[in-house]
């Protein structure tokens, strides 16, 4: 036999739960016909019925957690990665080395000094492409 | 010695423009991104999807049913409260997980850029040091400086969130019909077991053989089995509502993810708004329903 899913579950947990609210209809209908024990039996039996049923969603609500621990697992994954962009965000210290670099390129114009300029020059191209490579790395 | 600086000026207006051009780029994706409406979405998701009552009341309700059922059946009610004790954790943590989602999701789009507010300000004070730039010629770089490093991480924000929406929504639309599931055909189903168990206990207030029909007590029965009934009922009612926002969680989250190329551009900002609106009218309705 396979094992119970959980929509099983759930729809005998139905099954058990609408036969105890037909079985009270039926007792309240035929009130006038039943001695106190027989009303009395038909309650227990109503309960049993419907404490039945709860216990089938209780079994089906694990199941449903069971079935979706895979998914979980990835969705848990998805909220670290999201956690370490915006961490990789507040160190990502490239931009400031972009901003570092455009100063050491405007001291090294305004003052002149020819032989300076390059060394500026290249520190800006490499805090540039170091932001956009470390970004395009991420894609792939 | 001129022929060779000509060759370095010409080499180094090259790289500059290079240099600048990377500039403008970045600058330009500075100014054209728009996160607005994904940041309300992850924010009003965030605090919708952690409707924590539900999980909460699905424990409970076994210790409120001991009064409605004779004793014998208290081991039993007993029993079904430590197993769903034991599920409580993965519950919560069902509901946490999209709560932390929408988090980093509203996070990633808010981004953070406390280091960077901090390390600009060291930035102005080596700035103020540079004697040879003149003080608006400082101001400038600064100002450059400083959109700069917004721009890189609008950039980087940008690609990240596009990347987490493209990669979750699987899972999350997984993880939210899962939960769906479990309060539609889990609890509230246990509730409507509540409401026949509590109409049999007034039935039998009112209908058991040999009672005698006084008219007061049968009254205030009937009163008594009345706002008893309402008070399931309203219990059904909020996880109704809590149904409804998981699905207008699920159907943001499918657009988003349908379109997450174009996350970031005031067009998919614009389309995105009524899925935005829906979404708090839902969390509206469930607000409602159980204050």
């Amino acid at each position: 036999m396979d094992k119970l899913s959980s929509d099983d579950a759930f729809e005998l947990g139905n099954q058990f739960r609408d036969a105890a609210i037909a079985l009270g209809d039926w007792r309240i209908q035929h009130r006038a016909s039943l001695s106190k024990a027989e009303w009395d039996e038909l309650d227990s039996q109503e309960i049993l019925l419907l404490n039945t049923a709860s216990s089938l969603y209780t079994s089906a609500i694990g199941l449903v957690l069971a079935d979706s621990q895979l998914a979980f697992e990835r969705l848990q994954s998805s909220v670290k990665e999201a956690k370490a962009a915006v961490k990789h965000i507040t160190t990502l210290k490239q931009a400031l080395d972009l901003a570092s670099a455009l100063v050491l390129l405007a001291g090294a114009v305004y003052s002149g000094n020819a032989a300076s300029l390059p060394s500026a020059i290249v520190a800006l191209e490499d805090a540039a492409e170091a932001i956009v490579d470390g970004t395009d790395s991420r894609t792939g | 010695m001129n022929r060779s600086l000509d060759v370095n000026v010409i080499g180094i207006r090259g790289s500059f423009w290079k240099a600048f051009g990377i500039f403008l780029l970045v600058s330009f994706v500075s100014g054209c991104v728009s996160f607005r409406e994904v940041k309300v979405f992850a924010a009003l998701s965030s605090d919708a999807a952690s409707y924590d009552a539900l999980t909460r009341d699905y424990v409970a309700a076994l210790d409120r049913r001991k009064q409605y059922q004779p004793e014998k059946f208290h081991g039993e009610l007993e029993a079904q409260k430590i197993r769903r004790e034991a599920q409580r954790a993965s519950l919560d943590l069902l509901q946490q997980t999209v709560t932390d989602y929408m988090q980093g999701l509203g996070n990633l789009a808010a981004g953070n850029t406390h280091a960077y507010d901090k390390s600009l300000k060291e930035l102005s004070t080596n700035l103020s040091r540079a004697t040879l730039l003149t003080s608006e010629e400082k101001e400038a770089v600064g100002a450059l400086s400083t959109l700069l490093a917004r721009a890189v991480t609008a950039g980087y924000r940008l690609h990240e969130l596009r990347k987490l929406v493209r990669d979750a929504n699987q899972p999350l639309q997984h993880v939210i019909q899962a939960t769906r599931k479990i309060v539609e055909k889990g609890m509230i189903a246990d509730l409507q077991v509540e409401t026949a168990l509590l109409g049999r206990y007034y039935d039998n207030f009112m209908y058991m053989p040999g009672n005698p029909m006084e008219p007061v007590a049968m009254a205030l029965a009937r009163e008594a089995k009345a706002e008893s009934l309402g008070r399931v009922n309203t219990r059904i009612r909020s996880a109704q509502g809590y149904i409804a926002v998981l699905d207008k969680i699920a159907n943001a989250h499918q657009y988003l993810y349908e379109h997450h190329k174009k996350i970031g551009s005031n067009e998919l900002d614009k389309q995105f708004k009524p899925y935005v609106a829906d979404l708090r009218m839902a969390y509206r309705g469930l607000l409602d329903v159980s204050h």
